[in-house]
């Protein structure tokens, strides 16, 4: 495991990971790396913050640990929690033990005394259960921490992260405070369902990953569906991009405009006609009030097509492959 | 760099974001990782940094442009159109400052004491003269400029912490020297009119820098004061644009009352100790109650049943309480929702079909149950709403009531209000109109007041949040 040396290397080694990202993102995940600080990474639902986590924690080698965040999530399902049973079971087993030592005692505070000094035995890290967040503080190794969705949590648990975050270390009571052996790498990401506190905020580097360009999108599906072809790829960016425009209740984002590349290459289609579109547009859009807005504005959008190409028609193959080539050469 | 960056912070805390210390200093330990030749690297190192919220990035990039950039470029333009002047009569300045070193050092002439400034300008060294008009600009004050009248005002004061004056003078006492050391009248001609055009460029650099300092300061100062006052701003005065921003506005603070709500819920949760949970949840500890349990208290969230009048006076109150309201529906149990103008009619349905701003505009066309082109008839409708909805109302039910009472003298009906104050949990009214005008004219308020529990003026969407907050616990 290394660090980054400069964000045109981060950039490289992203999209050897297949992740297309801009400078933007790069610069954050660089300086997340350099400075060991925590990063909030905000933006619409299905942009790809999730994964980012991921792809990161393949391309510096570190272990992903994940802890997805819910409404009342606490510290025991998030750090560590003390195994009552074993410890009874413990006690039970050791009774003889437990005699044995105390034979010697006269009166019942001696032998509380004596049982006292055997505390430690028994809050001790053979008893605990370690959870994510602990797990990623005491490794030995590099660790990725994703905390995902962390708007999700409750704000108790989102002040009791700060510890963690800021100084990378938590507080056991009864074991004291455990220092972090090696500085994880944090991502946290948030839809936003509610805003984070200025303190959270503060002690985080931010990332907002908003819908891609069309360029970076037309670079994404190249990467990610290469099969599809380069006129099929054009014709589903322009149409989501139109598609964002419109008032949408979910407005499609990347993860819908994959899934949408893939569905139509499962169905051997090459170009976008009003019939595949309809009857594929459930992928990308959830709502049914959404899909009936997006008919009215695909017949707008195939006719415009249907004029272009009309115009276009004496040499529609000839200029068509060249403006796609240029694009993809602009990067 | 840093005391440029730390001014930068100050101006972005300027615009309403919010920029602590530990932020700044996050951004220069960020910086001496990156090389700083990438601008949109340096930009986007800042941003992360420094702005942590979505909505304020395009603040942001408003605000880095206009303070990282342009004023270098600005420089060289003025001081380009100097000196190009000069070569396009055909006089090379290279060749003439040549000569005048030249002339300094052999030919017996005195530099005499050159300011700094004086040198920066004679040999066009614009960086140089770029931090001379920062400082001398901060030095007066520049950065406390407020309004396009103080312009003026501060160039010259600018110009003359610079000592422009004073440079002028050396310059051309320069020239005059150099005249006698036996320069020929051609170039000291030349560097006369050199000289005057490079006075020239800085005094007009000087007054852009101004210029500049004043968008700077004053960007989104207006936007701000826009956002606070249509707080304040009564809703009977709003443009077609200003529904538009007042519609954010709603939904920003309906969504803080949503935060503060999961809050408050939390800590009334807790109740008494629920000793039946207890002992079950610690049988595996041989009934030794390691983890308690506890009774949650259960949440009283209130019914909610509005009746809002439509007519045209107070459309734009019914519409953002509307928004209000069911922005914040899960904090309700139910909301059933009416309007009125004479005739009353029930629009719930819509909410449910449609979406919150559709469904709202619907409703105040009346929702194609009501006629909305009548005259209000505040007696006439509770009346209706008694015979037909009496059944809505339980004592766990808020009603709320949004209108100005202006009856036109109809009958007030206040018996119906009073039998539904009598079966709700509260009734409550908002009136857009001033307490002092309540029960003047044709205002029933005054009749209606006897079975409100409570009676608020609602004119401006601070009073708005205010009333719908109480509602909540």
């Amino acid at each position: 495991m290394s660090k980054f040396e400069s964000v045109e290397q981060v950039l490289e080694k992203l999209s050897k990971e297949h992740y297309i990202a801009d400078k933007n993102i790069a610069t954050v995940v660089f300086l997340a790396d350099k400075l060991e600080k925590p990063v909030l990474i905000e933006g619409p639902a299905g942009v790809g913050k999730t994964e980012l986590a991921k792809v990161v924690a393949n391309a510096t080698g570190r272990r992903l640990i994940r802890l997805q965040c819910y409404e009342g999530l606490d510290e025991a399902k998030a750090l560590y929690e003390w195994e009552y049973s074993k410890q009874l079971l413990y006690t039970q087993i050791l009774k003889e033990k437990f005699t044995e030592k105390m034979a010697g005692s006269r009166s019942l505070r001696d032998a509380a005394e004596k049982v006292g000094e055997e505390d430690s035995v028994f809050f001790s890290h053979h008893f605990i259960v370690a959870r994510p967040l602990l797990n990623a503080i005491t490794a030995e190794e590099p660790q990725l921490l994703l905390i995902d969705e962390v708007d999700k949590s409750d704000p108790e648990f989102e002040a009791f992260l700060l510890e963690v975050l800021s100084d990378f270390q938590v507080t056991v009571p009864e074991l004291g405070t455990i220092q972090a052996k090696q500085i994880p790498l944090v991502f946290l990401t948030s839809n936003n369902a509610r805003e984070m506190s200025d303190a959270l905020k503060r002690r985080c580097l931010h990332l907002y990953i908003d819908y891609p360009s069309q360029e970076l999108e037309t670079r994404i599906l190249e990467t990610k569906v290469p099969s599809a072809g380069v006129h099929m790829i054009q014709d589903v960016v322009s149409m989501m991009h139109r598609l964002r425009q419109l008032d949408l209740k979910k407005t499609p984002s990347i993860s819908e405009t994959l899934d949408w590349a893939r569905a139509l290459l499962a169905l051997n289609a090459t170009e976008l006609d009003e019939n595949l579109v309809n009857q594929t547009f459930n992928v990308i859009l959830k709502y049914e009030g959404d899909v009936r807005k997006a008919q009215a504005e695909l017949d707008k959008l195939l006719q415009k097509k249907a004029g272009e190409a009309a115009a276009k028609a004496p040499g529609a193959a000839a200029t068509a492959n060249p403006a796609a080539t240029k694009k993809g050469a602009l990067h | 760099m840093e005391k440029k960056i730390l001014e930068f912070a100050n101006i972005l805390r300027k615009s309403g974001i919010r920029v602590s210390t530990a932020e700044t200093i996050d951004s220069f330990v960020a910086l001496e990782e990156l090389s700083l030749e990438d601008r949109e690297i340096f930009k986007d190192a800042l941003r992360t940094t420094m702005v942590k919220r979505g909505e304020e990035i395009a603040t942001y990039d408003h605000l880095f442009d206009l303070f990282w950039s342009g004023f270098y470029d600005n420089l060289r333009e003025s001081f380009g159109q100097a000196t190009g002047g000069m070569s396009e009569m055909g006089i090379d300045i290279e060749d003439l400052l040549r000569a005048i070193a030249q002339m300094l050092q052999t030919g017996g002439a005195e530099s005499g004491d050159l300011s700094e400034l004086a040198r920066a300008l004679l040999t066009t060294d614009l960086s140089q003269l770029e931090n001379l008009i920062r400082m001398a600009a901060e030095q007066a004050g520049t950065q406390r400029i407020e309004n396009f009248l103080q312009v003026g005002f501060f160039s010259r004061r600018t110009l003359e912490q610079m000592g422009v004056e004073g440079a002028a003078d050396q310059l051309r006492q320069l020239a005059d020297r150099l005249e006698q050391a036996g320069m020929s009248p051609e170039q000291i001609q030349a560097l006369r009119n050199l000289i005057d055009r490079l006075l020239e460029a800085v005094r007009r650099s000087v007054r852009a820098y101004t210029e500049r300092e004043l968008q700077k300061q004053n960007h989104d100062y207006m936007e701000k004061f826009r956002r606070e006052t249509l707080l304040e701003k009564s809703f009977y005065h709003l443009t077609e644009d200003e529904i538009r921003k007042m519609r954010e506005v709603v939904e920003r603070l309906a969504q803080r009352i949503k935060n503060v709500l999961s809050i408050r819920r939390r800590r009334l949760k807790r109740g008494k100790l629920d000793l039946h949970q207890t002992l079950r949840r610690n049988m595996s500890h041989g009934g030794i109650p390691f983890e308690l349990i506890f009774k949650q208290r259960k949440k009283d969230r209130p019914k909610l049943v509005i009746l809002t009048d439509v007519s045209s006076s107070v459309a734009n109150v019914s519409r953002f309480m509307l928004q209000f309201v069911y922005t914040l529906q899960e904090a309700f149990t139910k909301i059933r929702s009416f309007v009125f103008v004479a005739e009353l009619g029930e629009v719930t349905p819509l909410f449910q079909e449609k979406d919150i701003s559709d469904a709202i505009e619907a409703a105040l066309e009346g929702g194609d149950t009501i006629n909305v082109y009548t005259r209000s008839n505040f007696g006439y409708a509770f009346h209706h709403f008694w015979q037909n909805f009496l059944s809505a109302i339980d004592n766990k039910t808020t009603v709320l009531i949004l209108g100005d009472a202006r009856n036109n003298y109809n009958d007030p009906r206040a018996w119906c209000l009073r039998d539904i104050h009598n079966k709700a949990k509260n009734v409550v009214w908002l009136n857009p109109e001033n307490p002092s005008a309540w029960g003047f004219g044709d205002s029933v308020m005054d009749k209606y007041l006897p079975y409100c529990d409570v009676a608020e003026e609602c004119r401006n969407l601070r009073q708005l949040s205010k009333i719908v907050d109480s509602l909540l616990l």
